[in-house]
């Protein structure tokens, strides 16, 4: 009896043992959270070691109960939609823009993210109407990541060796050019070989600052018709450009010349200027000054408008949001909200050399940042909050209507079909997408 | 131990045996296969039914799909950029039928009677066919710049016609990209042509010679008959491969400028990825696959039919 009485104090206590083991006070701690992201490293891995390197670290640094695991992949776009539709997929997910994921969110593979914006108080961190384009039926689902706009970019110092001034009004900017073609310099360092969606950049800039952004605000909400002669002026100019050969020298060369191509150009001043992003900024060092090779100086104004008038067009690059089947959507929901913090965003910004959010950043925080960029990005920012921004086709057209604003352009500009024909084609694919519902939201002017 | 059960009937052994016989030649077959046919099952047939019934709905590729019968096929019946992509396909599936064959078929019979180094040629023609497609495009895309590459150094010294970026003009576009997918593709066909070459009796030669027989006689009584089967196989592919090309152009040129350059596959990948209409690119891929039916239909008769291929 006391053997067995013995066996068995001996047996509860070897139960037992792993439970005390968990409730003394070195094993209390929990494993954190974990968290899935994945990033993608099609161009390369740099951009994404630096957003782990900056915002995944800083994140894990702090401790609080949950951690962001990143996995690198190319094409993780695809990988995501993918594995979204198949219920899985990372619990923060990436898109490339509103319009993907608009899609999503409609497809129920989204959480909603409202509360999560009141409690990290994001309305008071983004600029006013900016996580409008993020909501879908009135409910908040993704974060703008990315915010970009183009301008005017010249050879400063090619300019001032020639007299010449940069133009603030469409019509300027064509006289220029011609005086620019005269003296045997190629007017714009545009090519498309590696990115044909770069024919989007030119159409995009020449309807908004063409006919003005109000008209094409008016334009996506369906208030008027994409063939009104407002429009057509703009893209008749831009295939007057092309057919005159001021892109790149010649439509083949605008075809088939590369990015790196199109830089040196412009810096060597074989070329004068250069309609681009403001993501052009992180590679110009390799075409000005020192490091380049040569003494030449970037400059930059406003895309010309028809009237002067100075505007911006608004672009977002991607979005984050939370996936539906998260099982812990509150923790990505925290994290998101230190991504998005100004700190980081200017981090982010002078770090990496990626776009920021649409988040007020203060002039501390922009402190590291190239001034250019910073000066451009500040004007972005005025224009935004006064209303008077324009419209990316990549942020706010739906997306066939997009593609054909891309791929039907090269055939105005080889002259088979005409500019009316194009813009009419356009406004029937943009009839039918807004009524099946895929325009993205337009905010409220 | 009872004789019934220590020495079974004649009558049981043979039922047995025939169980045991029927159950070889029927069934152990079937578990040899077994897994590749499950295997083919799960990524060929499962794929394939799931393409057909996605061409039958407006799937935009992440939103659930809605039937909607044929209307993707009605509207690939009045698609201009559908037409135009198959008129490119004829036009690859021509340049590629003709100039690769005639090229490998040429060199070949050239090399075959080459006994020392033809190791060293066959490698020498086969590399450009293993190196990446991603490789070669990139390569040729600087080669074929007007200003840095072949075209620019050729107009640089005086010849005419070259001051042009062949990749960006609509007229030349095609021939160009094709002209690049020909440089990697041409010299595996002379390998395998080589090969089939070799197998042929060199007394066949002789007699031919002896018969008073020239090279251009040689070539097309006895290299050609020797090498049919191969040949019409290679012509059979080339014709397959020909509706599915993809990546060069796709590289070089995304299907530009201004569509010159677009072919089905291309025109899928467009309506998939960037227009998110993923049933009706489904509906352009399974067109496709009836091109390559018909062509696989052609052989199948021609060999009904007594040819030799």
């Amino acid at each position: 009896m006391n053997v067995s009485f013995r066996w068995a104090a001996v047996a509860a206590l070897a139960a037992l043992s792993p439970l005390t083991a968990l409730m003394s006070p070195g094993a209390v701690a929990q494993e954190p959270i974990e968290l899935s992201m994945w990033l993608d490293v099609t161009n390369g891995p740099d951009e994404a070691d630096c957003i782990e390197r900056v915002a995944i670290d800083s994140y894990n640094a702090l401790g609080n109960g949950s951690m962001v695991k990143v996995t690198q992949q190319a094409n993780s776009w695809d990988a995501t939609k993918t594995a979204l539709a198949g219920g899985a997929g990372p619990d923060l997910v990436g898109t490339p823009g509103p319009s993907f994921a608009m899609q999503l969110a409609l497809a129920g593979q989204l959480a909603p993210l409202d509360e999560a914006a009141a409690e990290f108080g994001w309305d008071g961190i983004f600029a006013p109407n900016s996580l409008n384009l993020g909501k879908v039926d009135g409910k908040l689902y993704a974060i703008p990541s990315e915010i970009e706009t183009l301008v005017l970019y010249y050879n400063k110092t090619l300019f001032e060796e020639n007299g010449w001034t940069a133009p603030t009004t469409i019509d300027e900017m064509m006289t220029l050019s011609q005086t620019i073609a005269d003296a045997g310099i190629i007017p714009f360092a545009h090519v498309n070989a590696e990115w044909r969606p770069a024919n989007e950049w030119f159409v995009g800039e020449f309807l908004n600052h063409g006919a003005g952004p109000e008209m094409v605000y008016k334009a996506l909400i369906g208030e008027v018709p994409w063939t009104d002669p407002a429009f057509v002026a703009p893209m008749e100019t831009l295939a007057t450009m092309q057919a005159n050969g001021w892109f790149s020298g010649g439509l083949d060369r605008y075809y088939t010349g590369t990015f790196a191509e199109a830089g040196s150009m412009l810096g060597e001043g074989e070329a004068a200027m250069k309609i681009e992003g403001t993501w052009f900024l992180s590679d110009a060092p390799n075409y000005f000054g020192e490091e380049a090779g040569n003494s030449n100086e970037l400059g930059w104004v406003p895309m010309p408008s028809t009237d002067g008038t100075v505007s911006y067009t608004l672009g977002i690059g991607q979005t984050y949001s939370v996936n539906a089947n998260s099982e812990h959507p509150k923790e990505a929901a925290q994290f998101l909200g230190h991504y998005f913090s100004p700190a980081i965003q200017a981090a982010l910004l002078s770090e990496c050399g990626l776009a920021n959010a649409p988040v007020d950043l203060s002039k501390e925080d922009l402190s590291g940042v190239d001034p250019m960029l910073a000066e451009i990005n500040a004007s972005l920012n005025e224009a935004y909050a006064a209303n008077n921004y324009g419209y990316t086709t990549w942020t706010f057209w739906p997306p066939e209507s997009e593609t054909y604003l891309i791929e039907e352009v090269e055939k105005v500009w080889a002259g088979d079909v005409t500019v009316e024909d194009y813009l009419a084609g356009h406004q029937e694919k943009f009839d039918a997408e807004r009524a099946a519902g895929a325009a993205p939201p337009v905010p409220a002017r | 131990m009872s004789a019934a059960t220590s020495s079974p009937t004649p009558g049981v052994i043979h039922a047995g045996s025939r169980r045991k016989a029927v159950f070889r030649r029927r069934i152990v077959p079937w578990l040899f296969v077994m897994p590749i046919l499950v295997l083919n099952l799960a990524v060929v047939l499962g794929p394939a039914l799931s393409a057909l019934y996605y061409s039958l709905t407006d799937w935009n590729g992440i939103r659930p799909p809605t039937f909607i019968g044929l209307e993707n096929f009605r509207t690939l019946a009045t698609d201009p950029s559908y037409r135009h992509a198959f008129r490119n396909n004829v036009v690859w599936l021509l340049m590629f039928l003709t100039v690769p064959i005639a090229m490998a078929l040429g060199a070949s019979s050239m090399l075959a009677p080459v006994k020392r180094g033809s190791l060293f040629f066959r490698m020498a023609y086969f590399i450009p066919y293993v190196l990446p497609s991603v490789i070669i495009a990139s390569l040729w895309r600087g080669l074929l710049s007007p200003d840095r590459g072949i075209p620019g150094w050729l107009n640089d010294h005086g010849v005419p016609g070259f001051d042009k970026a062949f990749l960006g003009d609509p007229k030349t576009v095609l021939p160009a990209i094709g002209f690049v997918d020909n440089w990697h593709w041409w010299g595996f066909l002379l390998v395998l042509f080589l090969a089939a070459m070799q197998n042929i009796p060199r007394e066949l030669y002789e007699s031919a010679r002896l018969d008073g027989a020239s090279r251009w006689d040689e070539f097309k009584d006895v290299t050609i008959p020797g090498i049919r089967p191969t040949l019409i196989f290679m012509l059979l592919m080339t014709a397959i491969w020909s509706f599915l090309t993809f990546d060069y152009i796709w590289i070089l040129t995304q299907g530009g400028p201004a569509g010159a350059s677009e072919v089905l596959a291309v025109l899928v990948f467009k309506e998939a990825f960037r227009n998110f209409k993923a049933g009706y690119a489904a509906a352009i891929g399974l067109t496709m696959s009836v091109f390559v039916g018909i062509v696989i239909s052609i052989f199948t008769l021609l060999r009904r039919r007594g040819w030799e291929i």
